[in-house]
């Protein structure tokens, strides 16, 4: 489509609650992410006294947690290494958070062409975390 | 080296490295990924995929900052995240690939030299604090692609009207291929679509950058957190080391001039090209 001008009344801009409403999703799941983070990995190295960084490189500590069962397993013994899985996955989904409430802004205010790009947005998320990546594992 | 030395090591450069990004509109990744690599002996799938967690910590601590100071365009933003995802779906998952293969030293130096072709169109545009008034686009128009902000350093309110939506488009989705590819922010690329096609003033663009860079870091994020390369002794401390540098960038900004944003800008993006063009060579 090339400069050639406007023809359409143009969408009314977002109102001030939207950009309140999204600097709290960020914040609330930034902090929120990263205190699991902080929290877990201080009890990690409290725990893990003799670890080296090569060891810790050596092999992924959480790769028995990135599905739903062993996650969900992890959490309910309190394994540090699912803690630790459920903060990146935290910091993974604060844009995904944000991104659906943009969605549900936008049906809010009827403007479907931008629901419908926020809503393919979400799912190609989605389908990298989902399915794409658990299939390269 | 002592696993508790090592984290704070880590998150030390981390810190410096989110004061970067946020300033720059690059992520803090940019930093990170080659010191991981070649001070920290990271293997490079682990540290892209540590760099895409470092954007993350980045974008929400400044997304967060610039949404408050209304210097974000939202709807510019998601508009463009449908180019910027898949083209990072498909990074991130060439990527590992490429892990096993020994194949990305040329995608390396080539994606140097195309951040130093960068450099020169943005020495000529130096002078300018605002665009000129653009034509814009029918897309740009039904979608409401504009805005005004209130620039505390000119001392008054600025509209802008998003222009040339279809390169920016194509430009995005390179972005967000090399966001999932390489770890990195891809912000060089898009502050280069939002400035030169979408003619929006630097603050916003790069405020708008930082937003949308989430979102791109996300989807290869994704990837690689659930195939395995993200290590949380590695990303926790840089992540959340990220963070802190970040917010102290993201407080700075909306108090200086554009072009002193883009004097920042400029020097990291040689730095970054010249570091990638030696990785691909295999000088250190």
């Amino acid at each position: 489509m090339s400069a050639t001008g406007a023809t359409a009344s143009p969408p009314p801009q977002l109102p001030d609650d939207v950009y309140r409403r999204m600097t709290l999703v960020l914040r609330v799941g930034l902090v929120g992410s990263l205190g699991i983070l902080a929290v877990g990995l201080a009890v990690y190295l409290a725990v893990h006294t003799s670890a080296t960084s090569g060891s810790a490189l050596a092999s992924n500590p959480i790769l028995q947690y990135l599905n739903v069962a062993g996650l969900a397993h992890g959490l309910a013994t309190g394994s540090i290494e699912a803690y630790l899985t459920l903060g990146l996955l935290a910091l993974v989904a604060t844009p995904i958070v944000r991104v659906i409430s943009g969605f549900y802004y936008f049906q809010r205010g009827g403007e479907r062409a931008m629901g419908a790009i926020t809503l393919t947005v979400l799912v190609l998320l989605l389908v990298g975390l989902l399915l794409i990546g658990p299939l390269l594992r | 080296m002592d696993l508790g030395l090592f984290v704070l090591l880590l998150a030390l450069v981390a810190v410096v490295a989110g004061l970067v990004g946020s300033l720059t509109g690059l992520g803090g990744a940019v930093v990170v990924i080659p010191v991981l690599v070649i001070l920290f002996g990271v293997p490079f799938p682990i540290a892209v995929g540590t760099g895409l967690m470092t954007i993350l910590a980045t974008s929400s601590t400044t997304g967060a900052a610039y949404l408050r100071d209304r210097l974000t365009d939202i709807r510019i933003g998601m508009f463009l995240e449908i180019a910027t995802v898949p083209g990072a779906l498909i990074g991130a998952t060439a990527t590992v690939f490429l892990a096993h293969a020994n194949l990305d030293d040329a995608l390396l130096i080539a994606l140097g030299i195309v951040l130093l072709a960068i450099i020169p169109g943005s020495l000529a545009h130096r002078d300018e604090e605002l665009p000129p008034a653009v034509v814009p686009d029918r897309r740009s128009v039904a979608l409401g692609l504009s805005g005004e902000y209130h620039d505390r350093s000119l001392g008054r309110d600025v509209s802008y009207q998003a222009a040339d939506t279809d390169p920016a488009l194509g430009v995005m989705f390179g972005a967000g291929v090399v966001s999932g590819m390489f770890g990195i922010g891809g912000g060089v690329f898009k502050v280069l679509a939002l400035e030169r096609f979408l003619r929006l003033p630097m603050k916003i663009a790069t405020a708008t950058s930082n937003f949308m860079i989430g979102v791109t870091a996300a989807a290869g994020a994704g990837i690689l957190l659930a195939a395995g390369y993200v290590n949380p002794l590695v990303a926790a401390p840089v992540a959340i080391g990220t963070a802190v540098g970040a917010y102290a960038g993201s407080r700075v900004l909306p108090g200086l001039r554009n072009r002193t944003v883009r004097l920042l800008f400029l020097p990291v993006v040689a730095v970054l090209a010249i570091e990638l063009i030696l990785r691909g060579v295999g000088l250190p």
